[in-house]
């Protein structure tokens, strides 16, 4: 079925392989420190994990993405399938139903739906229209499809991943194109939809972390807590920052979920500015080379996927290290790539699987190759 | 497609301009308040401390302080704090003169129970200790001191039944004030008890951030002040007490047993109110000395008993006025009505003598309440019948509560049904006119007294005893303002009220009087004396109890009554000779009081 095209490897996309690989090394390096005190596992199951993922980039790189176009329906339907068995049948960590055990390992699918939801927005534009700006009637379809996936992920409940899940959706919309009335009604419901959201759907922490982003000092020891004892250990690594495994912060574990959530928060302790910013830049510049390869897309399917995916990284990027940083609330979503959990660590790969074969795809055989 | 890239390219743009923020951001955290932040992380312990509320102040009706709080020193330990628990116990020891392996106790079972909860080592230290707990901080790293509050009286035992005390918790004032916890002292008697609520505010909680040394540190980690609760201060409360009054009662009744009420006529107020013997509220402070507790509990005299309010006895002859305006009322006699006293009244073959022994020939009303003469009241006793006598007790509330905010008695009213219940005998003749006499089954408590002789001073009201004039907030506010109920009006004539208030003069100042002692030159004082006899006391083993209680209720001036004044002491003698002085050199110092110009300045700035 699949034939992998020996031709297609002068072009594989060796740069972002890179970069991905760099992001990792370091997102284990600092996992190490960040768990040095409570025990290995968690470092060992990320690094299986790393690898893991990494074959299952290279494997997905050589899929035509053609394949994903015509099957994103199916991929679609399977993700429903998944976060309705998740709430029925999952198991509960922390007051969240988000994941399935299958034996030592466990899965959360919500990270996995958001590619699926790339996929079948990017075939809807491809098949359906030629050219925007469109109306609500329009996009009834790809709306469809965003508010039951953000629906299922809500009654979770998980927050974080619904909030990303309408970020990303909502990106490729208007990077489609949406008529300005349009967008003025879709925002006006937001916020009419938002309060009976506030009043039933969001749990007290949830509200406590919003209000708290609003004015951290209303608790300083609850929620704003976190971002406070955030804020200190990214402040306090300075220029160059406390030196591996040395940071205070850190290792006295003020700051919370920090193998996670807060992971960020231990790089900027221990390597200081110039460690923070370095790793900023290499999650920059992997954006910036999805975005290119949206640039030089052939067709509409593999633009979109590509220009869903890098607003996947970005969002995850600017909504957890502004959190981070003090300047969002605290809302449980990792950074890619970077932060301990083996699903994202695998949906990460997979998006930068598909953006290396449309990549890989792009640029013209060369044709003495072809003669021969 | 081309119209894609372009859109691409705004996409970079925003892309580049949101890690431009973030970057900005790392510029601000690491590199322009990296110094700050650095410290920060030095100092990086956030403790939550409990902020004592003051208790609120009792102050008598002047305004002079009778209860206040002093700052008491408290060393606590943080058990998550402590890194050589036998070093700081060994260290402490020294400092604080408390053992070392009690220390060491202490922080071992803290440890064990509840890692970041403080723990008390030792409360009120004083001023040399706290300089040298401060000198050698540095090696006593893990504890903090903290300031509480303490009660400080004023006047040490002055009306300390009435102020109550403070105590630990016991399991029922658990369950009766629910923000009560075990570390909080509670109001266990008095005052202190009554309005526990009123006084105690709340407790305020504080987040402190303090660095590895338990030092505060004075670093505005947070963009607000971060006292999470404010302290609410407990409410003041003034009472109806007059200091001067009360200290002198206090004296004059010395080391006698007994009780003594004064009362505003006008408007029920208690201007002093005095049980004796009591105990010393300062030996009670810090929590209960074992030792001092014990000597209370096992003193027969009853040091804790408020006599009072909560003694209860014969009132003797002070009772008779309330049979002669039972006998006016229900016409058995009128002011005219004499009976013979021949020293005796017969009924049956029983004979029921008279205090007189010879007896005091012709009496008519006012003279038997002048002279206390019994025959006359055995006369009117009988003829009255116990159904009538008892109703007009209970009218002037005796064998009820007079609804006085401290715990009370409410004495007995004997009748035919009481006696039958109590005793399963019938009630007797010769019951009815020794309960006339105010002796017999009859009980009543001191503050009871006060309400009668008050009714009778102020035309007939029966007044409910007010003890707490005000309550204030701590930030000055009126909250409350006790105004002077009438609980009932008596139903007596004012003729009649008129006959009996001049026996009343007249048994002070009179020739035959017996109250004779009680009076003042130039004044005039109203006053009945009563001799209770201690006949039915079950442990006759010591002699003293033998002794008669001895009575007298007065007020004060008689033609526009100001005061009244109760006296009981126990087993003390006769009323004339030893409860009427009192009264008089209490009214004495009212006087002094009202026109500092004609004795000792009292209220003045001394």
């Amino acid at each position: 079925m699949v034939k992998i095209d020996r031709r297609l490897l002068k072009n594989f996309g060796w740069t972002i392989m890179i970069l991905t690989v760099a992001f990792c090394a370091i997102g284990l390096v600092n996992l190490y420190s960040a768990s040095y005190y409570s025990g290995f596992s968690s470092f060992k199951k990320q690094f299986v994990w790393m690898a893991l993922g990494f074959v299952t980039m290279i494997g997905v790189s050589f899929l035509n993405y053609n394949l994903f176009n015509r099957y994103a329906l199916h991929i679609y339907a399977f993700s429903i399938i998944l976060l309705i068995f998740v709430i029925v049948l999952g198991k509960e960590v922390s007051g969240s139903k988000s994941w399935i055990s299958l034996g030592p390992i466990t899965l959360q699918p919500s990270e996995f739906v958001k590619i699926s939801l790339i996929l079948v927005i990017s075939r809807f534009y491809h098949n359906d229209f030629e050219d925007g700006p469109f109306g609500i009637r329009d996009l009834l379809k790809p709306i469809g499809f965003t508010a039951v996936l953000f629906i299922l992920v809500l009654i979770q409940p998980d927050l974080g991943t619904s909030i990303m899940i309408i970020l990303i959706s909502g990106s490729m919309f208007l990077f489609m194109g949406v008529k300005r009335n349009s967008l003025l009604i879709v925002i006006i419901s937001l916020i009419v939809v938002a309060f009976p959201a506030w009043n039933f759907f969001l749990k007290g922490y949830q509200k406590d972390r919003i209000l708290t982003f609003v004015d951290p000092s209303v608790d300083p020891l609850g929620t704003g807590y976190n971002s406070i004892q955030s804020q200190i250990a990214i402040g306090s690594g300075k220029l160059t920052g406390k030196g591996f495994m040395s940071g205070s912060q850190t290792q006295l574990r003020f700051i919370p979920a920090q193998k996670t959530d807060f992971a960020f928060s231990v790089l900027g302790e221990e390597w200081g500015f110039i460690g923070s910013t370095s790793t900023l830049l290499l999650y920059f510049l992997l954006i910036i080379y999805i975005l290119d390869t949206a640039s030089s897309a052939k067709d509409k399917f593999s633009m979109l996927t590509s220009f869903g995916i890098a607003a996947l990284f970005f969002w995850h990027a600017l909504i957890n290290i502004g959190m981070v940083l003090g300047i969002l609330p605290v809302i449980g979503i990792p950074l890619l790539l970077f932060s301990y959990g083996g699903s994202s660590v695998l949906t990460s790969f997979i998006a930068i699987g598909i953006v290396i074969g449309i990549k890989m795809r792009q640029k013209p055989v060369p044709k003495e190759k072809i003669s021969l | 497609m081309q119209n894609y890239k372009n859109r691409l390219f705004i996409t970079t743009f925003i892309v580049v301009n949101v890690f431009f923020i973030l970057i900005a951001r790392l510029v601000y955290l690491q590199i322009i308040r990296g110094d700050e932040y650095e410290k920060f992380s030095l100092e990086n312990r956030v403790r939550l401390l409990n902020v004592s509320a003051p208790r609120g102040n009792i102050y008598d009706r002047n305004g002079k302080e009778l209860v206040t709080n002093r700052a008491s020193f408290d060393v606590n330990v943080f058990p998550n704090e402590i890194e050589d628990a036998e070093l700081l116990s060994k260290n402490l020891s020294e400092i604080l003169g408390v053992n070392r392996v009690k220390i060491e106790k202490k922080i071992k079972e803290a440890k064990r129970l509840n890692f970041y909860t403080p723990i008390n080592i030792e409360r009120d230290i004083d001023r040399d200790t706290l300089a040298v707990l401060e000198a050698r901080r540095t090696e006593l790293k893990g504890i903090s001191i903290d300031v509480n509050y303490l009660r400080d009286y004023k006047n040490g035992k002055l009306a300390s039944l009435v102020l109550g005390y403070l105590g630990k918790p016991d399991d029922e004032d658990l369950r009766k004030f629910d923000e009560l916890d075990t570390e909080h002292f509670v109001g266990k008697t008095g005052i202190e008890r009554v309005l526990q609520k009123q006084l105690s505010g709340e407790d305020g909680s504080n987040y402190k951030v303090i660095d590895a040394l338990g030092r505060e540190v004075k670093i505005n980690l947070f963009k607000k002040n971060i006292t999470n609760k404010d302290v609410v201060e407990g409410n003041d409360v003034v009472l109806t007490i007059d200091t001067g009054i009360q200290k002198v009662a206090e004296e004059q009744l010395g080391e006698n047993a007994g009780a003594i009420v004064v009362m505003n006529v006008n408007t029920g107020e208690i201007l002093a109110l005095v049980s004796s013997p009591s105990y010393d509220p300062r030996d009670f402070v810090k929590g209960m000395d074992r030792n001092i507790w014990n000597k209370i509990l096992t003193d027969k005299r009853f040091p804790l008993l408020d006599r009072a309010t909560q003694g209860t006895y014969a009132p003797g002859s002070i009772f008779k006025i309330v049979p002669a305006l039972a006998a006016l009322r229900e016409n058995i006699i009128d002011q005219d009505t004499e009976f013979y006293c021949p020293g005796f009244y017969k009924i049956g073959r029983k004979r029921f003598k008279c205090w007189k022994r010879g007896g005091h020939g012709e009496m008519d009303i006012r003279e038997a309440i002048t002279q206390s003469c019994d025959v006359y009241f055995y006369n009117v006793g009988d003829k009255l019948g116990i159904e009538k006598l008892s109703k007009y007790s209970r009218i002037f509330g005796f064998g009820s509560d007079t609804g006085f905010i401290l715990p009370e008695k409410s004495g007995v009213i004997p009748d035919r049904e009481w006696k039958m219940q109590n005793f399963h005998n019938p009630w007797y003749k010769g019951e009815t006119v020794v309960t006339a006499i105010g002796q017999g089954y009859i009980s009543v408590t001191p503050l009871q007294i006060a309400v009668m002789i008050s009714s009778i001073a102020n035309g007939g009201y029966i007044m409910k005893p007010i003890i707490i004039k005000k309550i204030i907030s701590g930030d000055g506010n009126v909250l409350k303002e006790n105004t002077p109920v009438i609980k009932s009006k008596l139903p007596f004539s004012d003729e009649n009220m008129k006959i009996v208030r001049d026996a009343l003069v007249n048994a002070v100042n009179g020739r035959h009087g017996t109250g004779r002692n009680a009076r003042i030159k130039d004044q005039l004082v109203a006053g009945k004396t009563g001799t209770a006899q201690v006949v039915s006391m079950k442990t006759k083993s010591e002699k003293y109890k033998h002794e008669d209680h001895a009575w007298f209720t007065s007020y004060f001036p008689a033609d526009q009554p100001e005061i009244s004044v109760t006296v009981l002491v126990e087993h003390g003698g006769t009323g004339g000779s030893v409860a009427a002085p009192i009264a008089k050199a209490i009214i004495q110092e009212y006087i002094k009081d009202k026109n500092p110009d004609t004795g000792l300045v009292k209220n003045g700035k001394d």
